[in-house]
């Protein structure tokens, strides 16, 4: 029963979801909205005991002085200011947007501004050009990144006089066809994949996402 | 399935038996209340091919699983990421060092995040027959907990339940860069010998797998999201691509219904495959109504 309920209630709601994509009536559309609204009301209960582990994890790194385990502290603090302004005052009071404006947002864009430099040392290993393919990369990125630079065009029509905003022009047919063509082959096969697994999933063939077969 | 007591057609019919008294209780009660201006149809008769589309690949698909129960050996064509995966416990096991396993920032919802479920089911069970580590950072509350299920039967079905540490199983943060800085800071401090990326990634997915190269941990990624799989080549040993991602579970179990779920996705490949060659010669030779017809399917 333990296994028997979840499947059953996985392919009646696989079923009729799927098929509420197909009608336009009023109840179906209720129905989906409905539905995917339920799911939202798990979170919150969930959220508690994700909390309560990471409250957990970062306690038990204070008592065991764990490695950098003063830092702890800031997550009990910023958690604790976070939780005090925000709920007494709410998330419109200029306390609380101002820690979100101040701190996180700052934070969050110095993460983000990371990635240039991730790009450039990705870049590097990726367009060493060792073989034919990491050549053609090569290629097509220089082609790529000097068609985007407005400067590419004016360099080209300065110096060669042939064919105008060849880089852009160029640039547009490699990102029109070469790589359409190929992210079009990606997504087939991810959607294939998809309905393939959820297949899987509605006759309860794939199981592991339930813990395990045993316990029926 | 090692244990399976609970077979696809009661679970079919039980379901579709629930399934036909939700719709049929609903229908009946919103037929008294619909207004004149509502669209009362019961099917949207302009989405019939993509109706029918998706019957036909589904019948293929059931089929070919249905077929793969005969015993017959199929052949699926080799997958160098996911034959990685012992190669990486093994490495991580040799070096005495975690293995860290990253589910992306989907939601339990999400389809990428389910297979991604799945491998790490399949990981976890070679983990604890070896004793590694396993270290999975959560981003979505939901998703901590059903990991934590998970990866405890896991254990329990190889018979390690003494191996298992619910503290590895962590909720993180539910944002996105805040949980990039952490998982970096948990790679840069542990040194993991091995790093899975598998999931639904999005920007942080390059900050994730340099941080994992710059540690020289062995990297296996697959994500759904077709514009972060340039990252994790650049970035990592091997990557899913596309549908191998959702082939991961089949490939690594081996389980024949599997396995056959995997054919029908081949067939499936195979179906649009061969209207796109022909719509090709068409469109050469000036014939162009399967292009049209196509244009016209939403």
């Amino acid at each position: 029963m333990r296994r028997q309920v979840p499947l059953i209630l996985c392919f009646a709601f696989g079923i009729v979801m799927a098929l509420t994509e197909f009608s336009p009536h009023p109840f179906s559309q209720w129905l989906n909205e409905e539905i995917i609204d339920w799911t939202l009301v798990i979170g919150p209960f969930a959220l508690v005991l994700a909390v309560a582990t990471l409250v957990q994890s970062h306690w038990t790194r204070i008592r065991r002085r764990s490695e950098y385990w003063q830092y702890s502290f800031l997550v009990f603090i910023g958690m604790a200011a976070m939780v005090l302004i925000g709920i007494p005052l709410g998330q419109r009071h200029e306390a609380f947007v101002w820690l979100f404006r101040y701190a996180q947002v700052p934070m969050d864009a110095t993460m983000f501004s990371l990635l240039a430099f991730f790009i450039a040392s990705a870049a590097y290993r990726a367009f060493r050009a060792r073989t034919l393919e990491a050549t053609l990369l090569l290629a097509a990125a220089l082609i790529v990144m000097i068609g985007n630079a407005p400067v590419g065009d004016l360099i080209w029509n300065t110096i060669i006089p042939f064919e105008d905003n060849l880089p852009s022009t160029a640039r547009q047919w490699i990102l029109d066809n070469p790589n359409l063509s190929a992210r079009r082959g990606i997504i087939l096969g991810i959607s294939l994949g998809v309905i393939s697994q959820s297949i899987r999933i509605i006759l309860g063939i794939e199981r592991s996402y339930l813990g395990g077969v045993e316990g029926d | 399935m090692k244990g399976q007591r609970f077979s696809c057609p009661v679970l079919v019919v039980q379901g579709l038996v629930i399934s036909l008294l939700v719709l049929g209780c609903g229908l009946n009660a919103f037929a008294q209340e619909a207004t004149t201006t509502e669209d009362t149809r019961l099917f949207d008769t302009a989405k019939i091919w993509i109706f029918l589309a998706v019957i036909l690949y589904s019948a293929t698909v059931v089929y070919c699983i249905y077929h793969a129960r005969s015993g017959k050996e199929l052949f699926i064509r080799r997958i160098p990421g996911l034959e990685a995966v012992d190669e990486a416990i093994g490495r991580a096991t040799e070096m005495g060092r975690s293995i860290m396993y990253i589910l992306g920032l989907g939601g339990v919802s999400n389809v990428a995040t389910i297979a991604s479920m799945n491998i790490l089911s399949q990981v976890a069970q070679k983990t604890a027959d070896y004793e590694t580590p396993l270290r999975v950072p959560c981003n979505d509350p939901i998703v901590m907990n059903v990991v934590q299920e998970m990866v405890k039967t896991a254990y329990l079905n190889e018979g390690r339940p003494d191996a298992y540490n619910e503290e590895n199983i962590f909720f993180l943060t539910e944002s996105q860069f805040a949980y990039a800085a952490g998982v970096d800071g948990m790679m840069v401090r542990e040194k993991p010998a091995a790093v899975f990326l598998q999931g639904t990634f999005f920007a942080e997915s390059l900050i994730l797998a340099e941080t994992g190269n710059s540690i020289g941990a062995i990297q296996i990624a697959g994500t759904d999201k077709e514009h972060q799989l340039p990252f994790f080549i650049a970035a990592c040993d091997y990557t899913l691509i596309g549908e191998e991602l959702y082939a991961a579970s089949a490939y690594l179990s081996r389980e024949p219904m599997l396995l056959g779920s995997l054919k029908g996705q081949d067939y499936g490949k195979v179906m649009i495959f061969g209207p796109i060659v022909i719509g090709v010669i068409l469109e050469l030779f000036g014939i162009t109504w399967m292009t049209t017809f196509f244009q016209r399917v939403r």
